[in-house]
C-alpha cells in the first residue's frame, strides 16, 4: 500500500514538472541560421541587446537604431566620414523670412505600405516629435523649430526661433526618421510592435529577446540591396557573440571584448575591424567646489592619471587618448597637447592649491554603461592614490546615476563623476553646448557647473553662423578655453571593434554605432 | 485531508498578499527613477514628469500598491517600462526556459545523487563513503556561478587545448540547442545534488538498520534486491520531499545560473531588470518565482502527509 | 542549502536542548575530536581566522598598489597566484578578502540571531496571539527562495557591502525565529519549568535561567552553518554587482570583475572561487561535526 501511494506521488510529481517543460517553447533553432546554400542571401548580426521596441520616434539606444534605421529613413544622411548627404530631402536652404528654412523633398518615394512619402508626412512625423505627450527623447534636436508648413506636396517651411546652423545635422538623427503617417495614426502601441518606413528593407518579424528579422524591401525607391534577409541576433554575453562568428551562425559579431580582439583577429575566417567612436569618456569636476574650485587642483589631476597606460594596458589600444573635449571624427576638433602623466607636476599643483596629502574624494561612476567602466573608474582611483589622494568609489545604477548627476544646484551632490558623452550629429555644437555652456548647468548636462562668459559667447555664436570656417574657429577658440581650466579630467573616447566574417563586404560600422548591411554582400 | 488541503492553500493567500507588498514597497525604496530609463538620459525633467505621470509613477505609494493589486487580481502583470511590453508576456517568453532548466537539472541531481547516497549507506563508514561525502559537501560549498565559470573554462578552454581543437567543446553562454544545456544544467544540479546524495545516506541507513530489512536478509532476499526493493524504495518518501523542496531552491539558484550562462529565463530577466529600475517586471518575475516555491512547498507538505500516515493533519 | 538545513536543525534542536550543555561540553568535545572531518572543518576555519585578522602582515604585497604595465599575468614566482586586472598583486587581495568575508559572515549571522532568536523566544514562550503574528511574519520572509529576497532588498536599498550584510542577515531571520520558538516550546513543557512557575518566578527569570543555556547548543550549530551560507550569498551578491565598489577585494566581486577575462586569464577567477569553495567547507564540516557531537544520536 505504502510503495503504491509513493509511486503515484512521483509519477505525479514528474507529472507536474514535465507539463511545465512542455509549455509553449520559443522557437529553438537559431532564426536564419539553416539558410538554404541556394537562394536568398542572409546577414546575420549578433547583437548585444534587444531593441527597445519599433517606434524609431521613441527608442534611444544605438542598438534599436541600427535595426531600424534599415526600415526608416531621414531626410539627411551623415555619412561616416561626417558629411552631410541629402536622402529623403534634396535640400535645405534659409528661407526670405528671419529664421526660415525651406526644405525641398525628393520625389516618387513611397512607404512600404503604398503611401506616398511627401510633405504633409515630414510635417505629421517633425510634429509627432514635437509634441510632449509622445514621449520622443530626441525632441530637443528640432526644439527651435516653432512651425511646420506645407508649402506644396514635396516642400516644406521650418519656421525657428532664432538661426540654427546645425539644423540639417539634426535632421540627420535617426530618432527623426519618417515613419508613414498611416502608422502614425494607428498609435503609439501599433508604432511599438510595427514599421512602415521607406527604407531597403521591412519587418519580417520580431521574437522578442531572441532576434528581429528584415525583409528587403521590394518596391524601394533606391538601388535594390544585395542581401535579402537581415537578421539582428540578440547574443548579451561578449565571448559568445565572439563563439558564434568564429563558428560562422553569425556573420557579425558586436563589441568585440578589447582583450580578445587579437586573437580573434588572427582567425583567418574573421577580420575586426576598429570604428573610430562619437563617445567621449570624461569625469567632470562640479567647479563649485572644494576643492575643485581650484583650476590647479583640476590640472593636478589631470596630469596625476596616466590616460595613455589606461588604454594601452587596460584596453589594448581600443580606445583613443582625448586631446580635445570630443572626438576627431566631429565637425570643430581640434587636438591639444595632451596633459602627459607627470607626478611631480601633480604633487606640484596639489601643494600650490593647499590640498594636502591624505585628502578623501568621493568618485561616483555608473557600472555596466560603458565599456569596463567600473574598471576605469578603479584605476584612476589607483593612480591618484600616487598623488596621495584617498578616493572612495560609489556605484550606482544608471537609472539611479543619472537623476543624482543631474541634480540642480543645491541639491547637488557630485565632487567628481564619470559620463560619456555621445554626438550622433557630428557637430561641434552638440558636443559642447549642452557641456560647457552656462545655461546648461543640472538639470542640464554642464554637470560641472562650469561658467566662462567667453566660452559661452563663443558658443552662441558659433552656433548661429553659418559659414563653416568661421565656426571651426570659434569652436577651437573655446576649446582652447576649456583645455586649459580643465573642469574634467580628459579621459579617452570609444573605439568600436567588430568582428565580421571575411567574406561579407561592404558592411558598414558607422562612428555613430550603427551598422548599416544595405550595401553589404556576401560571397 | 481534504480539509487540511484546503487549509493549506489558504494560508498561502495570506502569506502571497505579504510577500507581494515586501516586493512592491521595497523595490520602491531607491531614487532610482524607472522613468529616466524610459524618457533617455537625454530627456528633458518636463518629459520625465511626464513619462511618470504615464507610467502612474507621480501617485501616492498606497495607491499605486492598490492598484497594483487590483490589476494582479485581473491578470494584468503591468507593462515592462524597458521594453513597452506587458510583463506577463516577458515571463511567458522566458519562464519556458526557466523551468526546462530547472527540470533537467533536477533530474541530473537525481539521477547521480541518490545512486551516491545509497553506494555510501550501504558501504557506510567506508572510504567509499567518505569519499562520496566528500565529494557531495564539496558539492554544497561550492558558489555554483564560480562551478559555471570553472565550467565554461574547463569546456571552452582547457579541454579543447588537450585536444588540439581551436573550438570550445560547448557553446559558453546562450540557449537553443541541447549543447547549450549541459553546463548550466550541471552548475545548476550540482548544490541539490549534494544534497540528495547526503539525505539519501542519512535515510537509506535508518531504512537498512529496520527490522524489516533484517528480515527480508534472514529470508535469503538477494542483496541487491534487499537494497534497491526494500531499502530504497522505502527510504525514497523523505528523498521525493527534498527533491520537492530543491524545486523552489533551484528557481533561486537559476537567477546566478542563468547570469553566468546568459541563459534567457527569468531569473537573467529578473538581474536586468533590477540594473534598469524596470519596477513591473521586477514585481513580476519575484512573484512567479514566489508563488511557484509556495505552491510548491504546500505540494511537498500534502504528499508527504498523504505518505506518510504518522502525519497528524492539524 | 539553507532552507534544508534550517529545517533538519530546528527538528533536532528540540532533542538537543533535553539535555543540560555544560556537563556535555567536554563529551562534545571528545567527540569532536574524534571526527576527521569536523577536524578538517576546525582546521580550515580555524586559518581563515587567523588570515583575516593578519592579512596586513602576510600580505606579501600593498593589495591597493596597481601596475599597469603587469595587468592580467598568470601566477609566477614574483605574484604566486598572479596579478588582477589592474596589475594588483592577487595573492594579497585575497588575504585581504577573507578579512571582509569574516566580516560578513559575523556581522550577518549576528543580525540573524540578535533580532531571529529573540523573535522565536517571544513567540514559543508568549503564544497565542503574538505567536501567531509573529510566525506569519517569518511565514512571509519565508515564501522567497532566500537569494531572491537578499537580491531584492540590496536593489532596493542601493548596491554596498553593508547594505549586503544586512540583506543576508535578515533572510535568516526566520531560520533563528523557528528554531528558537521549537526550543522554547520544548521546554516549555519540561515539569521544571512548571515547577518554577508555580513557586512564582517572573517569566523573565524563566527565560534567561532556564530557557535561553538550553537553546545554545542549536543556535551554534545553526550559526557555523549559516556563516558558510552567507559568505556563499555574499559572494553571490557581488558576484551580480549588488556588493562591494570595484576596488574592495570582496572575494565575489573579484569573481565578478575577472569574469570578462576567463578566456584570456582565468587564474583571476579561478583562485577567489577557489577561497570561497574552502571556507564556506571548513564551516559546513565544523557544523556537521557540531551537530552530531551535540546530539550523539545523529553521529554515524
Amino acid at each position: 500500500m505504502r510503495t503504491t501511494r509513493f509511486w503515484i506521488v512521483l509519477l505525479t510529481l514528474m507529472g507536474l514538472a514535465l507539463s511545465a517543460c512542455v509549455a509553449p517553447m520559443p522557437a529553438v533553432e537559431a532564426p536564419g541560421a539553416p539558410a538554404p546554400a541556394v537562394g536568398p542571401k542572409t546577414l546575420t548580426i549578433a547583437s548585444g541587446t534587444d531593441i527597445e521596441n519599433m517606434n524609431v520616434h521613441r527608442v534611444t539606444s544605438s542598438p534599436s537604431f541600427s535595426v531600424l534605421e534599415h526600415i526608416y529613413e531621414t531626410l539627411f544622411y551623415m555619412n561616416p566620414e561626417g558629411e552631410l548627404e541629402p536622402l529623403l530631402a534634396e535640400s535645405l536652404e534659409p528661407g526670405e523670412e528671419e529664421h526660415t528654412f525651406i526644405l525641398k523633398l525628393r520625389q516618387g518615394v513611397n512607404f512600404s505600405d503604398g503611401t506616398p512619402f511627401n510633405a504633409e508626412a515630414v510635417k505629421m512625423n517633425l510634429e509627432y516629435v514635437l509634441n510632449p505627450d509622445n514621449g520622443s527623447a530626441f525632441a530637443f534636436l528640432i526644439s527651435r523649430i516653432q512651425e511646420i508648413e506645407v508649402v506644396d506636396d514635396y516642400t516644406v517651411k521650418l519656421i525657428l526661433d532664432s538661426d540654427f546652423a546645425p539644423l540639417a545635422a539634426h535632421l540627420s538623427h535617426g530618432a527623426l526618421a519618417m515613419v508613414a503617417p498611416s502608422a502614425l495614426e494607428q498609435g503609439n502601441d501599433f508604432l511599438a510592435n510595427n514599421a512602415i518606413g521607406t527604407g531597403p528593407y521591412m519587418l519580417e518579424r520580431w521574437d522578442r529577446a531572441e532576434s528581429v528579422t528584415l525583409v528587403r524591401n521590394p518596391n524601394y525607391w533606391g538601388d535594390p540591396p544585395a542581401i535579402d534577409r537581415l537578421v539582428f541576433k540578440v547574443v548579451q554575453e561578449d565571448g559568445a557573440r565572439l563563439v558564434e562568428v568564429e563558428a560562422g551562425t553569425v556573420d557579425v559579431a558586436v563589441r568585440v571584448p578589447p582583450a580578445e580582439a587579437a586573437r580573434v583577429d588572427a582567425n583567418p575566417n574573421v577580420d575586426v575591424i576598429t570604428t573610430p567612436g562619437l563617445r567621449t569618456i570624461y569625469i567632470f569636476f562640479n567647479v563649485t567646489r572644494e576643492p575643485f574650485d581650484d583650476v590647479r587642483v583640476r590640472q593636478a589631476i589631470n596630469y596625476a592619471v596616466d590616460v595613455e597606460a589606461i588604454v594601452n594596458q587596460l584596453f589594448n589600444g581600443a580606445a583613443r587618448v582625448s586631446d580635445a573635449p570630443f572626438a576627431p571624427p566631429i565637425f570643430g576638433y581640434k587636438p591639444n597637447p595632451p596633459y602627459a602623466r607627470d607626478l611631480e607636476k601633480a604633487r606640484a599643483l596639489l601643494a600650490e592649491a593647499g590640498v594636502p596629502e591624505g585628502t578623501s574624494l568621493v568618485l561616483y561612476h555608473p557600472t555596466g554603461r560603458y565599456v569596463q567602466d567600473a574598471l576605469v573608474a578603479d584605476a584612476v582611483r589607483a593612480q591618484l592614490r600616487e598623488v596621495g589622494l584617498e578616493v572612495e568609489l560609489r556605484t550606482l545604477e544608471w537609472p539611479q546615476y543619472v537623476p543624482f548627476v543631474r541634480a540642480p544646484a543645491g541639491e547637488n551632490q557630485v565632487q567628481f563623476a564619470m559620463l560619456g558623452w555621445s554626438t550622433p550629429t557630428m557637430d561641434a555644437d552638440y558636443a559642447l553646448y549642452a557641456l560647457f555652456h552656462s545655461s546648461e548647468h543640472p538639470p542640464g548636462f554642464n554637470g560641472a557647473f562650469y561658467s566662462n562668459p567667453e566660452v559661452d559667447r563663443l558658443l552662441d555664436e558659433a552656433r548661429t553662423t553659418v559659414d563653416p570656417e568661421v565656426r571651426r574657429e570659434l569652436y577651437a577658440q573655446a576649446i582652447d578655453i576649456i583645455w586649459e581650466e580643465a573642469p574634467w579630467l580628459f579621459l579617452y573616447s570609444e573605439v568600436q571593434l567588430t568582428a565580421i566574417r571575411t567574406n561579407v563586404e561592404g558592411f558598414i560600422v558607422h562612428p555613430n554605432e550603427r551598422l548599416i548591411a544595405t550595401y553589404a554582400d556576401k560571397k | 485531508m481534504t480539509q487540511y488541503i484546503l487549509r493549506r492553500f489558504l494560508w498561502a493567500i495570506p502569506v502571497l498578499l505579504g510577500a507581494s507588498f515586501l516586493v512592491f514597497w521595497s523595490i520602491r525604496w531607491v531614487p532610482g527613477d524607472p522613468a529616466i530609463a524610459i524618457a533617455g538620459e537625454l530627456a528633458t525633467p518636463e518629459l520625465v514628469e511626464k513619462v511618470r505621470a504615464e507610467l502612474g509613477l507621480d501617485q501616492p505609494l498606497p495607491i499605486q500598491y492598490g492598484i497594483y493589486l487590483g490589476r494582479m487580481l485581473r491578470g494584468d502583470m503591468g507593462t515592462s517600462v524597458r521594453s513597452g511590453l506587458p510583463v506577463f508576456e516577458e515571463i511567458r517568453i522566458r519562464l519556458p526556459r526557466t523551468l526546462q532548466l530547472t527540470f533537467f537539472s533536477l533530474l541530473f541531481a537525481a539521477a547521480i545523487g541518490i545512486p551516491i547516497g545509497v553506494l555510501s549507506a550501504t558501504r557506510a563508514n567506508t572510504w567509499i563513503d567518505a569519499l562520496s561525502m566528500i565529494f557531495a559537501l564539496l558539492g554544497v560549498s561550492m558558489p555554483i556561478f564560480w562551478l559555471g565559470l570553472m565550467l565554461i573554462v574547463f569546456f571552452a578552454l582547457t579541454l579543447p587545448s588537450w585536444l588540439g581543437l581551436n573550438q570550445p567543446i560547448l557553446p559558453p553562454t546562450g540557449a537553443g540547442t541541447w549543447q547549450h544545456l549541459v553546463m548550466p544544467t550541471i552548475a545548476l544540479a550540482a548544490n541539490s545534488m549534494a544534497i540528495q546524495a547526503r539525505m539519501t545516506r542519512a535515510s537509506m541507513l535508518e531504512v537498512l538498520r529496520s527490522d524489516y530489512i533484517r528480515t527480508a536478509r534472514a529470508k535469503g532476499v538477494p542483496e541487491f534486491s534487499v537494497v534497491y526493493n526494500h531499502g530504497l524504495r522505502n527510504a525514497l518518501i523523505p528523498i521525493v520531499t527534498v527533491i520537492g523542496l530543491q524545486f523552489g531552491t533551484l528557481l533561486g539558484g537559476a537567477v546566478l545560473t542563468e547570469t553566468v550562462f546568459a541563459w534567457p529565463g527569468i531569473g537573467r530577466l529578473l538581474v536586468d531588470s533590477i540594473g534598469y529600475r524596470d519596477y513591473p517586471v521586477i514585481q513580476g518575475t519575484v512573484l512567479v518565482i514566489t508563488v511557484g516555491f509556495v505552491l510548491v512547498n504546500i505540494l511537498v507538505d500534502v504528499l508527504y502527509a498523504y505518505l506518510d500516515p504518522r502525519i497528524r493533519y492539524t | 542549502m539553507t532552507a534544508s538545513s534550517g529545517s533538519i536543525t530546528a527538528r533536532q534542536g528540540g532533542d538537543v536542548a533535553l539535555r543540560a550543555p555544560r556537563s556535555n561540553l567536554s563529551m562534545t568535545l571528545r567527540r569532536l575530536s574524534r571526527s576527521p572531518g569536523a577536524i578538517l572543518g576546525a582546521t580550515l576555519v580555524a586559518m581563515f581566522i587567523l588570515i583575516g585578522i593578519f592579512a596586513p602582515v602576510l600580505a606579501p604585497y600593498d593589495f591597493e598598489a596597481a601596475d599597469f604595465v603587469k595587468v592580467r599575468q598568470p601566477p609566477s614566482a614574483e605574484h604566486w597566484l598572479g596579478t588582477d586586472e589592474l596589475g594588483r598583486d592577487l595573492l594579497s587581495r585575497l588575504l585581504y578578502g577573507a578579512r571582509l568575508s569574516l566580516v560578513v559572515g559575523l556581522i550577518s549571522v549576528g543580525i540573524g540571531v540578535l533580532i531571529g532568536a529573540p523573535l522565536g523566544l517571544i513567540s514559543g514562550y508568549a503564544g497565542g496571539r503574538v505567536d501567531q503574528v509573529i510566525m506569519r511574519l517569518m511565514d512571509i520572509l519565508l515564501a522567497f527562495p532566500s537569494i531572491l529576497l537578499a537580491i531584492l532588498m540590496v536593489a532596493a536599498f542601493g548596491p554596498s557591502l553593508t547594505n549586503a550584510m544586512i540583506a543576508i542577515g535578515v533572510v535568516s531571520i526566520p531560520v533563528y525565529a523557528r528554531l528558537m520558538r521549537g526550543s522554547t516550546l520544548s521546554i516549555k513543557e519540561e515539569l521544571y519549568i512548571e515547577a518554577s512557575r508555580s513557586v512564582g518566578t517572573p517569566s523573565h527569570h524563566i527565560l534567561t535561567r532556564h530557557v535561553l543555556p538550553n537553546t545554545i547548543a542549536p543556535i551554534v550549530v545553526q550559526s557555523t552553518l549559516q556563516i558558510a551560507v552567507a559568505i556563499q550569498a555574499s559572494a553571490a551578491l557581488g558576484f551580480l554587482g549588488l556588493g562591494a565598489p570595484p576596488d574592495v577585494p570582496e572575494w565575489g566581486n573579484m569573481l565578478q570583475k575577472g569574469r570578462t577575462y576567463i578566456l584570456s586569464a582565468p587564474h583571476i577567477v579561478v583562485f577567489p572561487g577557489l577561497a570561497i569553495m574552502l571556507v564556506v567547507l571548513g564551516f559546513n564540516l565544523m557544523g556537521d561535526g557540531l551537530r552530531d557531537a551535540l546530539d550523539p544520536r545523529m553521529a554515524r
